[in-house]
């Protein structure tokens, strides 16, 4: 998918505004400014223009919505995996929001949460859910407040309670706050510390659709996945299907860090050539440094070389192509001069710190990675050593209960073997401390 | 047969009933899949990742603990890429394992050891420092804990959730700081403490009361019956391979009675075949006399009365053939039927139970004693704490046939006091104390461990005895006595 061909070319992000439209407008989170740029019609369309759940569900599966957390699973197929009988089920915002780099939903809230509670709502009555959470990281303390708010108005506007806008469906929501831990972005993570409990993922089968929160179905969605879905239900399937790629509809909210000139949370159609984003929007690197490397989906996605990045389209198949994934869309850009030893080591670090534990090969495994990354950067390395990180961390791989392993063996398997010549300088200085010792 | 699904492992095809884990099938097979987390009395945690197995059209390796089995699948355990896979999970299993297996009790019956055995061997490439964490903390008062050994399989923490409900222990923090333990302020209290040092795949839970005390390469194993209560636990018993102190006893699986598991009043009853006052010689009138006076004492007591001047105490605590023994001899003997008693701890309630295994009757033979009276068309008058319907019986012969867990009879010293009020009273018990002495006759006998025989537990369920080599080779079991009274008899006429 070369740049030039690009439908986008010479457009500009502020055409491709689903999420963001309330970007610079005043007073934003209000629920006023809200139902002025059209709030809560899509949720009146489905629930009094005589909408069945199956037909939400089918307009989202015909918008080619994916989740948004990473993985990128179609939206409207994981719906229609809840069991169609009545009976308790759960839908669950996950506002974990812990891949690092990634600061899309916070910005979702900042500007009016009310799109997630009206998606939310959508959502629920398709999948006949009574009883929903927003489930938030400790840390986020506005976030918490502006959710709390919006739910409030919401039920005060009769959008939620026992009898939303007179027509019988019951929806009720919470705000259910964890502790702050990587892995309970993880969905059945979540499922575990939104039940109490220690926050560890579940062993699958059964999946969270067939027996999740409490045990009874249940269904997790990201914030920006959710915040979607008043507009598809408003505009359309096909409307929303003309932002993005054939495979990756609509628009995306990718947040960039490193280096650049403007950074930021940008929502950019889906398919839109990742060069152009880093040095057309963002304003390329500060001080024109060169561009090393680029982590294009959050810390657990594999890295890409600056080579690689010459012709890349931000959507799910190209970069899933390339060895690498969308995650969340969090871009993180590797100037020149930073080594990518250090990086390495610092990503390392941050998997040693949030790995659960309960697996053994991710529990003792990402320690292992730690060390002998910072036996390397502290000079103790010795040739091979990059290649046994590489070694091991494939060892991690497809082997835990969630792919928390697979993230953390990522970059350990694609840093040494795309920048091993960085880690050669790392293993001659110590030959020549040794040298200057003997 | 809808409900009997088939599949393959290894190409041997297994059916086992729809639902069942690829594990469940190859344990049925036969087939061995390396697991620690796994534990067939347990819910499955599925966190070692050890038990790896390739499955034909899945493309990543599949736990075959928690992946359900399906009709016509084909399970590969043993491929290049299922070596490899069991391998490294050993490898992570002990990167920061200490490793310190020379001064560690469960060397020698530690997974870990015998998992490198069969499916390591491999030169390790861990170099770095390993994560340290407590060492050697008292958990309770049976057990000892050691958070740097645990491979943190979870089996500790599900016993405790699952089977005690009693939820003391936790895994606690994160990654490779995680850590077992008991939470803030709680020991492990309850009567099943030691299941856990048992289901501990590693040395972390070590037993207080068998640590350092025997390296278990030097124990044999014995499968016997616990004689601790009216549950009757199917167990091992250890003994040292001299053939004379005796170790421990561990629970051996039996879904009918015991399922995995037996309490901590079960594990004592190793300690009274080891005592110092276990008795060996017969004694009579005070002296000690060879085995062939003592019985010659016994028959010529019998020839002199009628039955019905001839009482018998039992205790429910011998096998179903020793007691149709002594009945069956007396009857012969006597031509006629003695009075029979049935002596009770009179504190005892027979009813309770502790819901998982142990129960108030401290008997493991009642059923099974009953059943050969009622079989021996015998009625049994029920001696508990009152003694006066033996005492107005004016037997001029009674044989106490006492308690061999004399720990189950608090009341001991009291009941026996009042038997040797009695007339040319005759004791077969085997332990030393104090009031046995002052019996007419006193014969020593065997113990749970060294005969054979049949306990039949409260439910009915009849479970052999295996007889270990006597630590007294004289010593005979109760119907071997009466086996060689008959004899005696016989050569008599």
């Amino acid at each position: 998918m070369p740049v030039m061909n690009s439908p986008y070319m010479g457009r500009q992000p502020s055409e491709f505004k689903i999420l963001t439209e309330l970007e610079g407008v005043p007073n934003s989170r209000s629920l006023d400014v809200y139902k002025e740029h059209g709030g809560y019609a899509a949720l009146e369309k489905v629930l009094k223009g005589g909408m069945s759940p199956d037909d939400v569900i089918n307009l989202v599966k015909a918008s080619g919505l994916r989740g948004r957390g990473g993985a990128g699973f179609p939206t409207g197929m994981k719906w229609g995996f809840v069991p169609k009988p009545a009976g308790e089920k759960y839908l669950i915002t996950n506002f974990d929001e812990g891949e690092p780099g990634t600061y899309k939903d916070r910005y979702i809230a900042e500007l009016n949460a009310h799109m997630l509670i009206e998606g939310k709502i959508i959502a629920a009555y398709a999948i006949g859910a009574s009883k929903s959470y927003i489930y938030l990281r400790g840390e986020f303390y506005d976030e918490i407040a502006w959710c709390e708010q919006a739910i409030k108005e919401a039920y005060d506007a009769g959008y939620l309670g026992d009898n939303v806008l007179g027509t019988g469906f019951k929806h009720h929501m919470d705000v259910y706050v964890g502790a702050g831990a990587y892995i309970c972005g993880e969905e059945t993570g979540l499922i575990s510390s939104l039940e109490g409990k220690k926050g560890q993922p579940k062993l699958k089968p059964p999946f969270p659709a067939v027996k999740g929160y409490l045990g009874k179905p249940t269904i997790v969605n990201n914030v920006e996945t959710l915040a979607a879905v008043p507009w598809i239900i408003r505009n359309g399937a096909e409307a929303y299907k003309k932002f993005g790629t054939e495979k990756s509809a609509g628009t995306k909210l990718f947040n960039i860090s490193g280096p650049v000139v403007r950074p930021g949370c940008y929502e950019l159609p889906l398919g839109y050539p990742l060069k152009r984003f880093i040095y057309e929007d963002c304003g390329g690197l500060i001080g024109g440094k060169k561009l090393k490397a680029v982590i294009p989906g959050g810390a657990s996605a594999p890295v890409l070389t600056a080579a690689e990045i010459e012709n890349m389209t931000m959507d799910y198949e190209a970069f899933a192509a390339a060895g690498t994934m969308l995650g969340s869309g969090a871009v993180i850009v590797i100037p020149e001069d930073v080594s990518m030893v250090h990086v390495l080591e610092n990503l390392m670090h941050f998997f040693k710190d949030e790995s659960c534990g309960q697996c053994t090969p991710c529990r003792e495994g990402t320690g292992w990675l730690l060390k002998m990354s910072r036996d390397i950067v502290n000079g103790d390395g010795a040739p091979g050593d990059a290649e046994k990180i590489a070694d091991v961390a494939g060892k991690m791989m497809g082997r835990t209960i969630c792919t928390f392993s697979d993230a953390a063996a990522g970059p350990a398997r694609s840093i040494p073997q795309k920048f091993a010549h960085e880690f050669l300088e790392f293993y001659k200085n110590k030959a020549s401390a040794a040298h200057a010792q003997g | 047969m809808s409900n009997q699904i088939t599949l393959s492992i290894n190409n041997q095809s297994i059916s086992v009933p729809a639902g069942s884990t690829i594990m469940e099938a190859a344990q049925k097979l036969g087939v061995s899949v390396p697991h620690f987390c796994w534990h067939p009395g347990l819910s499955i945690a599925g966190v070692c990742r050890f038990c790896m197995v390739k499955v034909e059209g899945m493309p990543k390796l599949q736990i075959a603990c928690n992946t359900p089995a399906t009709e016509g699948m084909k399970v590969d355990t043993v491929s290049a890429e299922v070596k490899d896979a069991h391998k490294w999970a050993l490898e992570f299993h002990l990167i920061n394992h200490p490793l310190d297996c020379p001064i560690c009790d469960q060397a020698g019956e530690c997974e870990l050891q015998n998992y490198y055995m069969k499916v390591g061997k491999y030169q390790s490439q861990m170099e770095d420092e390993k994560v340290l964490k407590p060492k050697a903390l008292d958990v309770g008062d049976t057990l000892v804990l050691d958070t740097e050994r645990c491979i943190l399989c979870s089996r500790c923490v599900r016993f405790e959730d699952e089977v005690t409900k009693t939820s003391t222990l936790g895994i606690f923090n994160r990654g490779d700081q995680a850590t077992i333990g008991t939470y803030q302020g709680r020991k492990i209290k309850h009567n099943y403490s030691y299941n856990l040092a048992d289901i501990c795949p590693v040395g972390a839970f070590t037993a207080k009361d068998f640590r350092f005390k025997c390296r278990v390469w030097f124990l044999k194993e014995a499968k016997t019956v616990c004689p601790g209560c009216s549950t009757g636990c199917s167990v091992n018993l250890f003994q040292n391979s001299n053939q004379r102190e005796y170790y421990r006893l561990k629970p051996r699986h039996n879904a009918e009675v015991n399922g995995h598991w037996m309490c901590d009043t079960g594990r004592t009853m190793y300690e009274h075949l080891n005592a110092s006052t276990r008795l060996s010689a017969p004694l009579l009138n005070g002296e000690n006399v060879t085995f062939h006076a003592a019985l010659q004492a016994v028959s010529d007591a019998t020839k002199s009365v009628s039955a019905d001047k001839v009482a018998v105490v039992f205790t429910a605590q011998f096998t179903s053939e020793e007691y149709s023994a002594v009945l069956n001899s007396l009857k012969t003997t006597l031509k006629g039927t003695p009075k029979v008693f049935v002596w009770r701890e009179e504190t005892e309630t027979e009813e309770s139970f502790d819901g998982i295994l142990f129960r108030g009757d401290r008997n493991p033979n009642t059923r099974g004693m009953t059943e050969v009276l009622k079989q021996e068309s015998v009625g049994a008058s029920i001696l508990k704490g009152d003694f006066s319907a033996l005492a107005n019986a004016g037997a001029e012969l009674t044989l106490v046939f006492g308690p061999e867990v004399e720990s189950a009879y608090p009341s001991l010293a009291k009941a026996l006091s009042r038997f040797v009020e009695l007339k040319k009273s005759v004791y077969f018990g085997n332990t030393l104390n104090e009031v046995a002495k002052k019996f007419w006759l006193r014969i020593p006998v065997k113990t749970f461990a060294e005969k054979s025989g049949t306990f039949v537990n409260f439910n009915g369920v009849a479970q052999k005895l295996k007889a270990n080599p006597p630590v007294y080779p004289a010593v005979k079991a109760v119907d071997e006595y009466f086996a060689d009274l008959g004899k005696l008899a016989q050569s008599a006429v």
